[in-house]
């Protein structure tokens, strides 16, 4: 569904992704693991399109994307849902929503994938009108998630939904993942948390320093030795 | 009594039109964090514009609206496009030199084209005057403040319940995110500039019947602006309203009981002491 | 870096800069000195407001305060009681640097943002424009009309021409020196510190309202005298020019365009707007009135966008890079990007 290759980025002149090549089939659950700074965030807004690649190509169902504009990847399902939740915080748990539909192609079932999303999620169905910027920040998880929900998408890109969330949280955000994947939506998910993401996804890639060190089925990946040295950045 | 009536009655018609010159302001603001120091200049060259059109064709400004209103929000796409967006990222004090520059820029072109005398131009209604009880008002004030009102009102749910105003509001609110949710950003706040100055397109028109006008007062209109928006919150419609009926009644009273000079220090004063005491408005942000 | 303000007390380049300039009123016929005048009167007016808005990085819009004090009030008190306009410019600048004390104690006791420090001091502008201009003792609406000038030094004349150009280019020159001396004093670096990051600078003990009221008060003081002689040059005081704030957004934009925060920065402005806009004015002012401001703003908005930084900064940088590559590759050009 999704290729990525040779694929360099960076931020004035400073290279932070270099030549990564991944490739995430339909259906799939692919982890992207790697410590902080690693470039997860910068890969994942590259893909969005709101970080530009400076060389490299990214194919989307066989179409290049590369040179798209973040509206475009959007209308054609690429949602990313970001690190930091970024809900719209004055604005209501309804508006948040309302807007996560608002391009063109997911605008003409907004209301169907609003209820959708609202059973999915009925914590926030309590909250449909309340301040986002109120919520705990369980909740303004769920209202991210259900915001990228109700944008139709055909690839899901989740940075790191489980941040600064209680155990308790992490599960059920885990939980909801499982169950998006298991109807059939691939998810691009961005972590750190090794461990449950090895558990949950079907492949996975570890990046360190902007470069992909360790790819390959999650449960290869857990005994690759790189795979921790990545992380405590030997 | 009578006299209070009348100030009163003064003061909150010309100051609904203040909160309107504020709306167009505070919509630019709300998306780009942007203050325009240009906006009265900008506000100046909508009257002249339909100066200019009655001078040409004897159009009445309410008619000269179907070609002053496009004009400006064309210049607004223009000037966003080519001046303010590509130093968008720098620091704050750099916009506003920008527009400082601007408005130098705009005031002079004016002052260049229609020289330094005072002009007016007149309407079908400028003379009319309305009666309400003890109280004479002019109808062309009449006409500015009903328009105002229904301007802001419809400004106000057009922001709140559709989707072009949520659009703004989320790009005012997260930028980032709103390029995540398909929004394109640039294309908001270009347009929402246009429309900045669309407003005060509005606005010359619903002023400008009767009003003296002159090249210079440009600056002084951007710092009535400013008071009223910061009074106002910044970004908060019906505070912008109410600030501005706050502001223009102030200056009613002030002419009338105290002097012509206090009269016209009244908002300014206002202006600080608020500024020092609620720093955040009138009424908390929406 | 450190002792430049040194490097140029020695400099042989400045003084003798100086003293060719002094030459000027020999030579110069006197349209050619006038607009010589009037560029070293903005000179003066950009580079103290420099202080407050270049190195302290606070958008003071409240400079023609201080210009029209300088200037409406000396005058004021020399024709309505007969005050001597050396004590009367004294008396002004008192004011002025109390004003400047006040305007910095409101910012640090509210603690303004930079939008509000604009905002705040640009009502005050406006304030002081309707005051003037609703006050009979200080001329109102039309204005004062100085006596002529007829050279007495004890009397603030100074002879038109000669005279009163070495005034200007005095305070000129004062004006840049005052500027290199605050860079180098710790006040400087306070500034600086201050400007770049308020919180940290009070964090590591920068005692904020002191150095930003000082440097408030150095600025306003300065301004305020070079208003009374900017009347004196005038001798017509119009309160429509000399206590309008259009006159500080035109002293902002000259220092933007050669360089914020830089000693020489400011007079850059000047030196490339003022005889630009005079020379535009005396050819085309009568049929094109506002066309030298228009070019101004033109001008001003060009620089923004080509070099955010001004001109100064800009032309320094080519400089050093030319003479890096002049100098073969033996050194690089060390223009490391910042932050790395
Ligand atoms: N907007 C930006 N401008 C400049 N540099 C940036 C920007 N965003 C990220 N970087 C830099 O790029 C590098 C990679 O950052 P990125 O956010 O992609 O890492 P990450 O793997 O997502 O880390 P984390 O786990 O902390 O979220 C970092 O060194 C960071 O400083
Ligand atoms: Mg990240």
């Amino acid at each position: 569904m999704l290729e990525v290759h040779g694929l360099t980025a960076g931020y004035g002149g400073n290279p932070v992704l270099e030549d990564v090549r991944i490739e995430i089939g339909r259906g799939k659950l692919v982890g992207l693991l790697g410590a902080n700074n690693a470039g997860k965030s910068t890969f994942i807004n590259c893909l969005s399109g709101v970080v530009p690649a400076s060389s490299g190509r990214i194919l989307f169902e066989g179409e290049d994307i590369t040179r798209l504009s973040p509206k475009s990847r959007v209308e054609r399902g690429i949602i990313q849902v970001p690190e930091g939740r970024l809900v719209f915080p004055d604005m209501s748990v309804r508006e948040n929503l309302l807007l996560g539909g608002v391009n063109a192609t997911a605008r003409p079932r907004r209301a169907e994938r609003i209820d959708y999303v609202l059973d999915l999620l009925p914590r926030l169905k309590e909250r449909i009108g309340q301040a986002a910027g109120t919520l705990s920040g369980g909740e303004q998880q769920m209202l991210a998630i259900g915001r990228g929900l109700v944008a139709e998408p055909r690839l899901l890109m989740l940075d790191e939904p489980s941040l600064g969330l209680a155990p308790r949280f992490v599960q059920y955000v885990f939980e909801i993942i499982d169950k998006l994947h298991a109807d059939g939506l691939t998810v691009l998910l961005v972590e750190q948390n090794l461990n449950l993401t090895l558990r949950h996804s079907d492949y996975c890639y570890v990046l360190e320093r902007g470069r992909v060190v360790v790819e390959g089925v999650s449960a290869h990946v857990k005994d690759d030795p790189r795979t921790k040295s990545a992380y405590l950045g030997l | 009594m009578d006299e209070l009536l009348q100030a009163l009655a003064q003061g909150f018609l010309v100051g609904s039109t203040y909160g309107l010159l504020a709306l167009g302001m505070g919509l630019i603001y709300s998306v780009s964090g942007l203050v325009n120091f240009a906006h009265g200049d900008f506000f100046s060259l909508g009257m002249y514009l339909c100066f200019a059109l009655f001078s040409a064709f004897a159009l009445d400004p309410y008619v000269s609206l179907v070609i002053t209103l496009p004009a400006m929000m064309l210049i607004g796409a223009g000037v966003y496009q080519f001046l303010i967006r590509p130093i968008a990222g720098h620091h704050l004090l750099m916009v506003i030199q920008l527009t400082l520059g601007l408005a130098l820029l705009v005031q002079n072109g004016i002052l260049m084209v229609f020289g330094g005398q005072f002009e007016r131009t007149p309407s079908i209604v400028e003379s009319k005057l309305v009666l309400l009880g003890p109280v004479v008002v002019r109808m062309p004030h009449v006409i500015a403040c009903l328009a105002s009102f229904g301007i802001a009102a419809a400004l106000y749910v057009l922001l709140r319940s559709t989707d072009w105003g949520r659009a703004i509001r989320s790009v005012h609110q997260n930028a980032k995110a709103a390029a995540l949710m398909g929004i394109d950003v640039g294309r908001v706040r270009m347009l929402t500039f246009a429309a900045g100055l669309g407003l005060l397109a509005i606005a010359a028109a619903l002023i400008v019947p009767g009003t003296p006008m002159h090249p210079s007062l440009g600056l002084r209109y951007t710092v009535i602006t400013l008071i009223v928006m910061v009074l106002g919150g910044m970004t908060n419609f019906v505070g912008i309203m109410l600030a501005g009926l706050v502001i223009g009644i102030s200056e009613a009273l002030g002419t009338i009981y105290l002097s012509d000079m206090l009269g016209m220090l009244m908002p300014y004063l206002i202006f600080v002491v608020i500024m020092l005491l609620r720093p955040q408005g009138l009424l908390k942000a929406a | 870096m450190k002792s430049e303000f040194f490097t140029v007390l020695r400099s042989p380049v400045f003084w003798g800069a100086i003293i060719l300039l002094a030459l000027g009123p020999f030579v110069l016929p006197s349209y050619y000195l006038h607009i010589a005048t009037l560029t070293l009167i903005y000179i003066a007016l950009a580079s103290s407001w420099n202080i407050v808005g270049g190195i302290g990085g606070q958008i003071s819009l409240a400079h023609s305060l201080f210009v029209g004090t300088g200037a409406v009030l000396s005058s004021a008190l020399l024709l309505k009681l007969g005050i001597n306009m050396w004590l009367g410019m004294v008396i002004a600048a008192l004011v002025s640097g109390l004003m400047g004390a006040i305007i910095s104690f409101i910012d640090f006791r509210f603690r303004l943002g930079h939008l509000s420090f604009a905002l705040i001091t640009l009502a005050f502008a406006e304030m002081g424009e309707i005051i003037v201009i609703g006050t009979e003792a200080l001329g109102g609406a039309s204005g004062l009309f100085l006596p002529k000038d007829k050279g007495d030094l004890l009397a603030f004349q100074f002879g038109s021409g000669a005279g009163i150009f070495w005034v200007m280019l005095t305070l000129a020159v004062g004006a840049i020196l005052i500027n290199l001396a605050v860079l180098n004093l710790p006040l400087g670096f306070y500034l600086r510190t201050i400007r770049d990051n308020e919180a940290a600078a009070q964090a590591i003990g920068v005692n904020i309202l002191r150095n930003k009221t000082i440097a408030m008060v150095i600025s306003a003081m300065f301004t305020s005298v070079i208003g009374t002689a900017y009347a004196r040059y005038l001798t017509f005081v119009d309160p429509y020019q000399l206590a309008s704030p259009v006159l500080t957004v035109e002293i902002v934009l000259i220092a933007t365009v050669g360089g914020l925060g830089k000693a020489f920065g400011p007079a850059l402005g000047a030196v490339l707007l003022i005889p630009l806009g005079e020379i535009l004015r005396g050819k085309l002012g009568g049929s094109l009135p506002g066309l030298h401001y228009f070019v101004y703003g033109a001008v001003v908005i060009a620089v923004i966008l080509a070099t955010p930084r001004g001109l100064l900064p800009a032309l320094q940088s080519r400089l050093a890079s030319w003479r890096g590559s002049a100098k073969s590759e033996a050194k690089k050009p060390s223009i490391a990007a910042p932050g790395a």
